[in-house]
């Protein structure tokens, strides 16, 4: 085993525990302290597995920009009230049940037998550099891409309308 | 079990732990939060594959899941903070409106 | 369009114009409509007859107006059909019909439905010329059907009286058990022979190679019609109820033409009877047997209308008679002195009722024979008609009656012939007793009722006058001989023909006694008629009674009918199997909502679990499945 195979391992329990202590902490700061941590080691996992494009992306993206505004908001609104006490709805007990049944299935769907079928293409770890990404954006998914800008101008006008829809509501 | 498919492995864990949250927790922050940690996980099964069969499309997919999970944040946290202001509270039981 | 469709049409062209526009353009017009069209069907009903005559006589006039239906290899039509049977039944109907019309436009003058009622006796004509110009049983089922609603229309014309309006439904409810025999005859004529055109009908049965099916049982199925329509036991119940209605009503539809349409039926399906003695026998014996028990029950009623409508229910069974000992000749001869004299006395009864101010009870008339002079004359030559004194109508064809009665070949019997003389006997007691009690001796009736006699109006006089010659001289017209070539007469019974004269002569003083007897009972009023009715008081109370027939039908289907409709139909039918099955469903539904409406709590976590386990389960039938 590699020394990139420990770090690979290592991050994806880091994810996993960031995952789970999630689900545990009380108060959300510190379930998005957690939520970082585990947006972290994922991008460690990319970076261990070469995709470095994605994994700067999901330091910049996630941590940097939504993380980020998550956290500010948080801060903002620090509303002290019952749920910071009380973690858990009504559903905690059908919850488990029916999360924890979903995901034997998908793990016995997922595990057909005992390994993916081989790669059909060496995967070489120059393909996922910023230049190949870049030829296939302008190139080939060109339509894609420039259809986010769409979806991302829908999504300022929809917070901008939410915003400003308080004046005509009962809010 | 070779890489892949622990990987796989992993991003079921992720994304069943953020459904999960989602269900069981009462913050309304939280959940968003839980929601964010579900995407994390797909996107790890996408880069998982992307890698795995070494074709762009995978990791171009994720690319366009950023933009998604951008755009989920941008609307939902403005709605977020009406519903607290509202009500003065985060807590999703709150709010029992939604049926006939 | 040809001749036959045009007489058919003219009548049903009148029923829409004055159904439709007759309540807005006045009384003129309907007065022109109602009289005109069924006026105008009897001149070119004249005009076919001499047509026909032209023609040799023999030969039908027959038009095909439109072929109804196609089923594989045969095809039923709407055609006519114009001998010399169906040419009597026409001018009948068209003449005496149009008679009733203009005397109804005096009769009616003053009613509220008006239109209504022109329309509705338009539309009579309409179907009664349907019935007996049909050419397919079909059709004249058509048009038996419709004379049933015509009567139906008119018997309940003053429908917000309910015991009239119950009066029209006893009646059609009557008329459609019989009509239940008439198409199980009409399945089974159509079933062997694949026709139903009358005189194929006739043909197949005439036919050397007879056809697979019982002659006396269509007979018999047939005359089950027959009896609905022309009121014989045991359906006769509907008659007397029926004259709820106006009285031209009474006079057009329940005397002169509607109910002799059984008689029709069963001439018209001469060749048939012919072949069907069992049939001919019953039809006999229930003839004389209506005739000689609706004369015993006219004898006590009080109700002048009521007396007329059991004279008209015993001359129909006389007519029977007629047609069940072979004679249909004489049966149609005596239809047609029946119309004349009929439709005289009920119009005469309703220019009575007219004088009387709606006074129908004979008990409380008396002496109005000075004050109505033309109304009692006619009356009275109508009575003699009826009774059967010569030389009127009545005799004649009475007289024919009794002696095939007597003497056919085919059925006769002295027994019958007793039995028929005997309701001679009371038809001509019976009748002198309602003219004598009507409109001679002294005047019984309220002071109030007596200072506004007064005679009717010329359009009533005037139709009076004409049907009391024709009663007077209609005998004359030989009809049966007429109609012979068509409806061969019976051969006479071997020894009997030599007491032909002595049987007029038995029958004109068996007319006379009934005069006198009348005249000794009523003659003074009613003290004797009283007395009689005390002393034999159990005889009385079941002929007012009317032999409790209604009671009976009453008891025996009336209320266990109701016990059905109401406890099993009702009851544990509709209200516990239909709505307790419909509610308990509504309910278990509601209930079932009730319960699956809990699950839209509104809680968002709750939703979500929702959504996982469906996934899961999806996930869990893939996996399963493979």
């Amino acid at each position: 085993m590699s020394i990139g195979d420990v770090l690979l391992y290592f991050f994806a329990a880091g994810a996993v525990l960031g995952g789970l202590l999630m689900l545990v902490a009380r108060h959300p700061m510190r379930v998005a302290l957690a939520l970082i941590a585990a947006m972290l080691s994922l991008a460690g996992v990319y970076a261990m597995l070469g995709v470095h494009v994605v994994a700067v992306f999901q330091v910049l993206i996630y941590v940097g920009a939504v993380m980020v505004f998550m956290v500010f908001v948080i801060m903002l609104l620090d509303v002290r009230d019952a749920s910071f006490v009380r973690r858990y709805g009504h559903m905690l007990a059908p919850g488990i049940v029916a999360g924890s049944l979903l995901l034997v299935l998908l793990a016995m769907l997922a595990m057909p037998g005992d390994a993916l079928p081989p790669a059909p293409a060496a995967s070489g770890s120059d393909g996922f550099l910023v230049q190949p990404f870049s030829v296939a954006f302008l190139e080939d998914y060109w339509l894609h891409f420039e259809l986010t800008s769409v979806l991302l101008l829908a999504a300022v006008i929809g917070a901008i309308s939410v915003i400003k829809g308080r004046g005509r509501g009962d809010g | 079990m070779d890489r892949a498919q622990f990987l796989l492995m992993v991003s079921m864990l992720l994304f069943t732990t953020g459904l999960l949250g989602v269900m069981i927790r009462r913050n309304a922050l939280v959940m968003l939060m839980c929601m964010e940690l579900m995407l994390n996980g797909v996107i790890l099964s996408l880069v998982t594959f992307a890698q795995h069969s070494g074709t762009l499309s995978g990791a171009v997919l994720v690319f366009l899941v950023f933009v998604v999970a951008a755009a989920e944040i941008a609307i939902a946290i403005p709605i977020v903070m009406q519903l607290a202001r509202q009500r003065r509270t985060l807590d999703v039981e709150a709010w029992r409106e939604l049926k006939g | 369009m040809d001749l036959l469709t045009t007489i058919v049409a003219l009548p049903l062209l009148g029923f829409v114009l004055n159904g439709l526009l007759g309540p807005r353009l006045g009384k003129t017009f309907v007065n022109v409509v109602g009289c005109g069209m069924p006026l105008l069907s009897f001149a070119l009903v004249l005009l076919a007859f001499l047509r026909l005559q032209a023609g040799g006589g023999t030969q039908p006039l027959v038009e095909t107006v439109y072929t109804w239906a196609t089923v594989g290899a045969s095809s039923f039509e709407i055609g006519f059909w114009f001998d010399r049977l169906s040419a009597v039944m026409a001018l009948v109907i068209t003449g005496v019909g149009s008679l009733i019309h203009i005397y109804s436009t005096g009769y009616m003058r003053d009613d509220a439905g008006y239109a209504r009622y022109f329309a509705y006796l338009n539309l009579f004509v309409f179907f009664m010329l349907l019935l007996v110009l049909g050419r397919s049983l079909l059709v004249c089922f058509v048009g038996w059907e419709g004379v049933g609603l015509a009567s139906w229309l008119l018997i309940g014309f003053w429908f917000d009286d309910p015991a009239k309006a119950a009066a029209g439904k006893k009646a059609f409810i009557t008329n459609r058990i019989g009509d239940a025999g008439f198409l199980l005859g009409m399945f089974l004529l159509y079933r062997t022979l694949g026709t139903l055109d009358m005189d194929q009908v006739n043909a197949a049965f005439s036919a050397a190679a007879l056809p697979a099916v019982s002659a006396s049982l269509v007979g018999i199925l047939l005359f089950i019609g027959a009896t609905g329509k022309s009121a014989q036991i045991p359906l006769h119940v509907w008659l007397p109820d029926a004259m709820a209605g106006p009285t031209p009503v009474s006079a057009l539809i329940h005397a002169a033409t509607m109910v002799t349409a059984g008689v029709y039926l069963v001439a018209r399906l001469n060749g048939v009877y012919l072949h069907a003695p069992e049939a001919s026998q019953v039809i006999a014996v229930v003839g004389v047997l209506t005739a000689f028990l609706a004369a015993t029950i006219a004898v006590v009623q009080t109700d002048i209308k009521k007396v007329l409508a059991y004279s008209t229910i015993s001359q129909l069974g006389f007519m029977f008679v007629a047609l069940g000992v072979g004679a249909p000749a004489v049966a149609v001869f005596h239809l047609c002195t029946h119309a004349f004299f009929k439709a005289c006395l009920f119009l005469g009864a309703g220019s009575v009722i007219h004088a009387l101010g709606g006074e129908q009870d004979i008990r409380r008339m008396g002496g109005l024979a000075k004050r109505i002079p033309v109304t009692f004359a006619t009356f009275a030559v109508a009575t003699a008609a009826i009774a059967g004194i010569p030389p009127l109508a009545g005799f004649f064809s009475k007289d024919e009656i009794l002696w095939f009665a007597f003497a056919s070949g085919s059925g006769g019997s002295p027994l019958l012939w007793v039995l028929a003389s005997s309701a001679a006997l009371l038809t001509a007691f019976y009748m002198f007793r309602l003219l004598w009690l009507t409109f001679l001796g002294t005047s019984r009736m309220d002071a109030e009722v007596a200072h506004h006699v007064h005679e009717s109006p010329w359009s009533m006089t005037g139709v009076l006058l004409v049907l009391a010659a024709l009663s007077a001289l209609g005998g004359l017209i030989p009809i049966a001989h007429f109609l012979e070539p068509l409806l061969p007469l019976p051969a006479v019974r071997d020894g009997f023909a030599h007491h032909q004269t002595t049987l007029v002569v038995i029958s004109v003083l068996l007319a006379l006694a009934g005069l006198a007897t009348a005249t000794w009972v009523y003659g003074k009023g009613l003290a004797r008629g009283e007395s009689l009715a005390t002393r034999l008081a159990p005889l009385h109370r079941l002929l007012s009674g009317k032999y409790f027939v209604d009671e009976a039908y009453a008891a025996l289907l009336g209320r266990p009918l109701q016990w059905l409709s109401a406890r099993v139909f009702l009851d544990l039918g509709d209200r516990r199997l239909l709505d307790g099955s419909l509610d308990g469903m509504a309910s278990a539904a509601r209930r079932a909502a009730g319960r699956l409406g809990r699950i839209q709590s509104g809680s968002l976590q709750f939703y979500m679990v929702l959504a996982v386990a469906g996934a899961a389960a999806s996930l869990g039938w893939m996996w399963w499945h493979g």
